[in-house]
Order: C-alpha cells, then structure tokens, then sequence
C-alpha cells in the first residue's frame, strides 16, 4: 500500500511542488481578477493537464489530476456555475444568419448590433452570444410572452434613421435608396480616411436641400430610434466623462450647450436635466404615461422618476456619457458625437457645398480614422465605414437574418430540473460504484475507481460551467459518467490479467484501447460540435472535453494509483 | 462478476452470427417508421404546463376543425402538473408566405440600385430596367398580400422602401395572425398556466436537415479514415466499422418501434454511439489479434468479459439519464438515453455476436503469424 513517507516524499518533489505553486497563483490569480477569473481557470487547467500529460513520473500524473480537481472546485467557488436557460428559466430565441460569418469583426458588429438595439426597447438583460458562424442566441432570464414579441419585434424590424441638422429632419431613412449605401473605393477618398456614399430620393433630395440650405459645418446629428418622448438625465460625471477631447477641455457649461443643442428636434426635443440639479427638489413630470426617462443603472433618481409616472430606461454609465467633437478653430461644427443612451451615434460636418439649397441625389459621408500604425488605422477605418452604412440602413444587420424556434422555460420548473438533474448524475455515480464493487469485490479498487469518477465530474462541472451547462451539456456529463469508468475498467481489468507482463507494459496496452476509443469518440462528435447546430453543441462538448479529460488526464491519473496498489 | 458465463466462442462461433443478422433484418423493418421530429419536419410544437389532465382526443379534434393538422397530441406527468405537447405539422400557406419572403429580400436590394439609377440619371434603359425588376417585386409581393388577407396592391407603392415595409408587415401579419389563431383555439380548450411555441419554420427545418447530412457525412469519412490508420489491416478495420454501423442500425430500428423520433438531441446521440461501439470492439480486437496469451477463443472470451462490465457502466448511467427523463419528461434527455440505450444493447450483440466470429475466424486462419507491435505505440509510453 501506499506509504506516508510516500506521500510526503512525493508532494515535495520538484514536479509536484512547481505544478502546486502554478496552481496557488492561478487560484490567486482567479480571487483577484474576477473579470478574468474564467480565463485565468480554463488557460490554468489546460497547462496543468499538459504538464501532467508530459511529466513522466507517476506522482506527477497524480498531482496534476489533484490540483486541476482543486482549481475546479476553486472556480466553482469564485467564477460560479452558470445555467442555461432550461434549468435558470426564461426565454431563448436563436438567430439565424443567412451566411456564415467568418470574420470575428463582423460577427461582434451583429451583436453589438443587437444587442444596441434590444437595449433601446428597454432589453438591457438580454444576453447576446454567437454560436459557431451562424447563429446567434439571444437569451432573456424572463419569459412573458410581451418580452418575446418585443425582442422579435427588435430583431426583424429595422431601425429608424434620422439625420437631424439644427432641430429639424434633413434624411429619413426612407429617404435612402438602401441598395445604394457602400463605401466608396480607396481612389476617390479626396483626403479622408474612408467614406460612405448613398443616393437618396426625390423627395428626400428637396428636404435635405431645404433643411441644410446656409448650415455649413452644422453637424448632422445621426440617429437610430430616437425616442420622441423622452427626457434623459445625467449626472455631472457622466456629462463630463469625456470632456477630454484631443488636448482640449470642454468646460461644464459648454458641454451642457452641446448636449441640448444635440437633444433638439422641432416637437420632439428630449429633456435634458442634470441629477445633481433636480435631486433636491424633485419636481420632474412626464408629458403623458408613455414619456421615458432615460438614466444610469442604479440611479437613486430611478424610484423618484418611476413614481412620478415615468417609464424608466436605465442605460449603463458608457452609454449615458456623452463624447465631444470640438474644434477651437471653428465653433460652429461643435458637438455631441456620440450619446448612445439616445440614440445618437454620429455627428458628421455638413460640407459647403451640399448646403446651397439645390438638391442633390449623391451623398457622401467621410471621415479621419484614429490609430498609430498603418494597419490600426485601416481597421479604424473599415469599423468607421461600417458602423455609418450601419446606422444609414437603419441598424440593419450586415447580415440577413431569421428567428429560430423560440423556447420559453418557467423560472421554478428550471430549477426542479435542475435538482433532478443533480440527483441523476449522483444517482448514476452511486450506480455504477455499486456495480464496480459488485465485479471487482476489493475496496482498494472500488474507491480510486469512486473518486476519480466523482473528480471528473467535478471537473466538468467546473470547465462548462464556466460557459453554460444546459439540458444536452448535462446529458452529456452524465454519459461522461459511464465513459469515465468504462476506461478505468479496461486498465483494471489489463492489471489483473494473469500474464508475467510488468504493470506498465499492461496498462501501456490498456492505454492503447482507451486512446483508440477517445480518438473514434472524438473525431465522430467534432463535426457535430463545428455544425452549428446549437441545440446540441452543448453535448458534443461535454462529450468531447470528457473524453479527452479522461484520456489526457484521468485515466494517467488512475493508472498511476492502480498500478501503485496493485505493486 | 460473480456469475460466470460458459465460454460461447467453444463451439462453432459462426452460429452467432444469426442473432445480429436477424436484429438488423427486424431493425431494418421498423426503420421506415421513425419519424422525424419538428426540428427537422417544420411545423409547431406547442408545449403546455396544467394542473389536470387534459382530453387528447377533444383537443385533436378542435384543433383539425380550425384548420391545424395535428401530428400528435401527448400528455405527461411532471413536476409541476401535467405538460401536454401538441405537435402541428407546418402550414402550407406559412411555408409559401416564407419563401415569398425571402425571394422579395433576396431582390430588394438590386430593387433599390435600379431605381435609384431610373430616377436620377439612368435614361431609357435604366428606367426599362427598373420597371422590369419592380414587376416581378410587385408580383411576389402581391401574392404575399394575398395570403395576409391585406387587400392591398403593390402597385399602389411608389416607392420600393416604401414596398419593402409593406412586405414586411404583410409577413409578420401572417405569422401573428396564424399564432394567434393557434393559441385562441388552445386556451378555448385547454386551461393552462403557461405555454411554450416552438416554431420550426421550413427554412429552419431544411437547414437542419442538410446540417444534419453534412455532419454524418464527415464522421462517417473521418471514422473510416481513422479506424484504417489504426488497424491497417483490411477484415479488422471493416469488421470494427461494421460493428459501427450495427449499432446505428439497432439503434434507428428501435426508434422506429418505440416511437422516438429523430431529432437534434437523438442526431447527437446517434453520432456517439459510433465512438461507444469503438472501445468494445477495439478491446477485441487487440486481445484477439495482438496477443498470444491462451487460445483466441479464450482470449475472446475474457475479452468479452471485461467489454459487458464495460457496456454495463455506459449502460447504467443512461439508465440513470432515463429515469430522469421519464421524471422530468425533458425531451433532451428522453431522446438521448433511449437512443443510446437501443443502440448499447445492439452494440452487445454487434460486438459479441458478429464481430467476434469474424475477428476469431480472421485470427485463427492467419495462426499465430501475428507481429507482436504494440498496437498504436502510445504517447504515454516512457
């Protein structure tokens, strides 16, 4: 049997004690930066399961099981485990992409994209994630048939453009002949760093021509679903957030300016209040039962407003903070550029000559793009370029989309599935050690052969739970389950062989059945897990990860211990 | 285990060889039977949660009155009551107004260029054009008018943005409309707490399917490579990939005569029992081919010992998932441990009954003139 000196002699080795150290930092690692902690936790375990993979001694394979098991349960801990929606309720709704997506910048447009606008309905808990390239999820913890008909509502209908110059409409986005929105081709840049060119209506030329007519360098302001009902309050630090513009300050009072200025629209102009300001003396009323106020997350103004009758749209601390174009050369085109909470995403400068009164049916809007290299640069510029078509097309996505099935789980029944759930994957643990102890009738084998399937679980647990554990993730831990003592089976069975062979060289054969396994195993459910196919990913993925978990890890691990024992 | 099974490979092993060939005759009988399930058929499924049970045949029979071809109507026990799941095939003027749908985005784009070319400085044949494309809009659109009941003519649009909203409400009309219609019909007959639609459109469905196709198509290349490169010899590699293939085939009869229909989730399951089957006949193989302890009828045989304590541990613990699944009534978890089940049983007679008299006969008419290579020289070998 295995000794206490053993042990001791063992942990203190020069293998063990590096891996335990990387373990203790990667712990630290994951209790300090809890922005990172899911990172920190998969990139450690996966270089613990390499060192243990290749240190060849036997103390090695072991502690290296051991440390990952504690970095797990360690994770568990600090990162918690998170459910899909079948077991925490709500409602999912898939998003499917007419093509695949295979350029990451374009797939984080489409949901930054959505999720802008699921937030200017007032969705700001609607999680938003791709899977594969062509699809994309997006889930909300509630599930009242209202919420779902808005977020379908958000997702199949395009978004409203305005462009507002001085208070008044210049373009409407049915002005825009929307096939005619591109950019224009490097050569006829004239000086900008990219540009965006569309053709508008007849209709749309005269109002443009009319409104623009003598506001040269005015600012366009460019919305998309700007609420025509609405007040927004910020606070000092908001409105001063990025006052900072290229060296120059722009002082409170003139922020203030630029803010109202930018907010106005004839019949139609958003409140502007500052919270410090009306705090005390709250004295606040909405127009009628449908004005929104528009405020930071957690405001302590949000009981008072939602009191006074008004709908609350709270935005995050980035959104409500308004950015600044200033230029102390001329005045005139100063403005708000960016005010996401309302809406606003752009402010180009209306040129000299597209304001003569005589309509005209080309437009283009360019630009400078920011960035120290030549490369920043040009990326600056196509995610510039983009995001103008974008607003232009009305927040349509750069891809054609449909909605997928949509399904809805009631918050208490997720959670009792989510118990049962529990209980079937210990019940099966319980099951199988019985029929384990039945075969093998030595407690020397049952218990190894116990813990590292109750380990590997954990383990599991803890990898995908780092993303989302739903209903086929779950069946496929619990298939993980059998496969994990299926393994251990094969190597015991190889030890007990009566033959005048050495231990290793049996295990080494048993080794060669389980890799071949694994290798069928995996290389049969990959096509599976890059199908896109979300429904089920989940289970190619916990089938895949137990599997090489096993290979690569638990099953060294077991060797080494039944190899010990049986010495 | 305790009980010892007498050596089965004493006799003339190729008689066993009858048992999984008569499985697979009755698997093959019942394979026309599996039905496809919503995900890859289209169609709604609408899943209810009540407090009492519910009358199947009432609601069967409202429902075909309004015009809704039902597929099946369930009822099950769970947690929180009863959850009933009607399941209603794809309506026809749905699928049609969705292909419409999509024919008229597919141009609109083009749409708009023409007619911005047709109005500012295009000329005659711009204009020519422009009226070309926009008669064929107009005429997908008003046949999509048509199917939402609006009364409404393309041609009184001037404008193709302004068509392009029209279509767009026209579809989303129509979607509402049949919706409302479906969940109006099942509160009249059903009072439930809450319902879930899962809607499965054809377009979905069809994606599905060729994903589906796609995915089988590369494990089963990637498979067969694979296993060649292991083995590379020719009647083992075949005889393992045959094994393979039983136990899909077992698996597929057996959904065909319980009634499990082939969805996403028994797919997945379908694709792993390929790798379950892997590990039993690779253990034979090895022991059989590679070894030279004892006969290779008895290394067959205690091959076949260590391979059902095996089995009877992936065995168990979709036992386990089952018995959640019939608690719970979660699809998923139905689908998956029944297929996997079916397809474990068959995988003991595939590789007991059939792979084994092939590899033995293999085995015994080579002799012993087997190389002693350590079969895939492992990575974890010092």
């Amino acid at each position: 049997m295995i000794t206490k000196e053993e042990v001791v002699r063992g942990a203190t080795s020069r293998d063990v004690l590096a891996m335990a150290a990387f373990a203790a930092l990667a712990c630290l690692a994951i209790a300090l930066d809890r922005a990172h902690g899911i990172a920190i936790f998969v990139g450690a375990v996966f270089i613990l399961g390499i060192a243990a993979a290749r240190f060849k001694s036997k103390r090695a394979k072991v502690a290296g099981f051991l440390l990952i098991l504690v970095i797990s349960l360690f994770s568990i801990g600090f990162n918690g485990v998170k459910f899909g929606i079948d077991f925490s309720g709500g409602v999912r709704i898939p998003v499917l992409l007419e093509e695949p997506v295979r350029d990451s910048a374009t797939m984080e447009e489409m949901v930054s994209t959505i999720k802008t606008r699921a937030a200017a309905f007032g969705l700001t808990e609607a999680k938003v994630r791709p899977i594969g390239d062509s699809e994309i999820y997006v889930e909300l913890p509630q599930s009242s048939p209202q919420l779902v008909k808005d977020v379908e509502t958000v997702l199949s209908q395009q978004g409203v453009y305005q462009g507002i110059v001085d208070g008044k409409v210049a373009i409407r986005g049915d002005d825009i002949y929307s096939g005619t929105i591109g950019r224009v081709p490097q050569q006829y840049l004239q000086g900008a760093d990219w540009a965006v060119s569309f053709t508008v209506t007849q209709g749309g030329a005269k109002r443009f021509a009319d409104t623009a007519k003598g506001k040269a360098d005015y600012p366009l302001y460019m919305y998309l679903d700007r609420p025509s009902n609405a007040v927004v309050v910020v606070s000092e630090r908001e409105l001063s957030k990025h006052s900072k513009v290229a060296g120059v300050t722009v002082a409170k009072s003139k922020a203030r300016e630029l803010a109202q200025t930018a907010l106005r629209l004839e019949g139609y102009d958003i409140g502007f209040y500052v919270e410090e300001e009306i705090a005390g003396n709250f004295t606040l009323a909405p127009k009628d039962n449908a004005t929104i106020a528009i405020v930071a997350n957690g405001s302590a103004l949000v009981p008072k407003l939602s009191e006074a009758g008004f709908v609350v749209a709270e935005k995050s601390e980035d959104e409500m903070s308004p950015r600044y174009s200033v230029s102390p050369s001329n005045p005139k085109s100063d403005a708000v550029s960016v005010w996401k909470a309302v809406g606003l995403l752009s402010a180009p400068r209306l040129v000299l000559s597209v304001t003569e009164g005589i309509p005209s049916f080309n437009y283009v809007i360019n630009g400078p793009a920011e960035g120290e290299t030549a490369s920043a640069k040009a990326t600056d510029a196509i995610r510039k370029e983009r995001e103008v078509v974008s607003i232009l097309k009305g927040g349509a996505l750069p891809v054609r989309i449909s909605l997928g099935s949509k399904t809805l789980v009631p918050a208490p029944l997720g959670a009792e599935f989510l118990r049962l759930s529990v209980i079937g994957v210990a019940f099966a643990l319980v099951a199988i050690s019985l029929m384990v102890a039945l075969r093998y009738a030595q407690l020397k084998i049952v218990m190894p052969v116990m813990f590292i399937s109750v380990s590997e679980v954990i383990i599991l647990v803890a990898i995908i739970g780092s993303f989302t554990i739903d209903l086929s993730a779950m069946a496929g831990i619990l298939a993980a389950v059998g496969g994990s003592v299926d393994g251990q089976i094969v190597m015991t069975d190889e030890l007990l062989k009566k033959e005048d062979e050495e231990a290793r060289k049996k295990l080494e054969k048993a080794f060669g059945i389980i890799m071949a396994s694994v290798i069928v195993s995996v290389i049969a459910m990959v096509p599976l897990l890059f199908s896109g196919i979300v429904e089920v990913i989940g289970f190619a993925i916990s089938t895949i990860l137990g599997s090489l978990l096993g290979l690569f890890i638990s099953r060294p691990a077991y060797g080494a211990i039944i190899e010990r024992i049986f010495e | 285990m305790a009980i010892e099974f007498p050596n089965l490979y004493k006799g003339n092993y190729m008689l066993l060889v009858a048992f999984p060939i008569a499985l697979a005759l009755v698997a093959l009988l019942f394979i026309p039977n599996v039905k496809l399930g919503v995900e890859f058929r289209g169609g709604v499924l609408v899943a209810m949660q009540t407090s009492a049970p519910v009358d199947e045949e009432g609601l069967r029979a409202a429902l075909s009155a309004e015009g809704f071809p039902v597929s099946s109507v369930k009822t099950m026990q769970n947690p929180a009551g009863y959850k009933v799941e009607v399941e209603i095939e794809r309506d026809k003027q749905l699928t049609k107004a969705e292909s419409l749908k999509s024919e008229f985005f597919g141009m609109s784009d083009e749409l708009s260029r023409l007619e911005s070319d047709a109005m500012s400085n295009g000329g005659a044949d711009a204009v020519q054009r422009y009226a070309d494309g926009r008669r064929k809009a107009d005429e997908i659109s008003n046949g999509l008018f048509a199917i939402a009941g609006m009364g409404k003519n393309a041609s009184e649009y001037a404008d193709t943005n302004d068509l392009k909203h029209a279509v767009a409400l026209a579809q989303r009309k129509i979607t509402d409309d049949h919706s409302e219609k479906l969940s109006a019909v099942l509160s009249k007959n059903v009072e439930y707490e809450s319902a879930s639609f899962n809607e499965v459109s054809a377009s979905l469905s069809e994606k599905f399917m060729e994903k589906a196709g796609v995915v089988v198509i590369y494990s089963a290349i990637a498979v067969g490579i694979v296993v060649f490169l292991m083995f590379r010899t020719f009647v083992p590699s075949l005889a393992v990939l045959l094994g393979a293939a039983c136990d899909v085939l077992f698996a597929l009869g057996a959904m065909g005569l319980f009634g499990i229909p082939l969805t996403l989730a028994s797919f997945a399951a379908l694709l792993i029992l390929i790798g379950f089957s892997l590990d039993t006949n690779v253990l034979l193989t090895m022991r059989v081919i590679k070894r030279r302890d004892g006969t290779a009828r008895e290394r067959a045989y205690e091959a076949m010992k260590t391979g059902t304590t095996m089995s009877m541990a992936l065995l168990l613990s979709f036992l386990c998932l089952f018995a959640l699944a019939s608690l719970t009534h979660i699809s998923t978890y139905y689908e998956i441990s029944s297929v996997a089940l079916a397809g474990l049983v068959g995988d003991l007679f595939a590789t007991w009954f059939l792979n084994a008299p092939i590899v033995l006969h293999y085995a015994e008419k080579k002799g012993d003139a087997v190389d002693d290579k350590p079969f895939l020289s492992t990575i974890f070998s010092s």
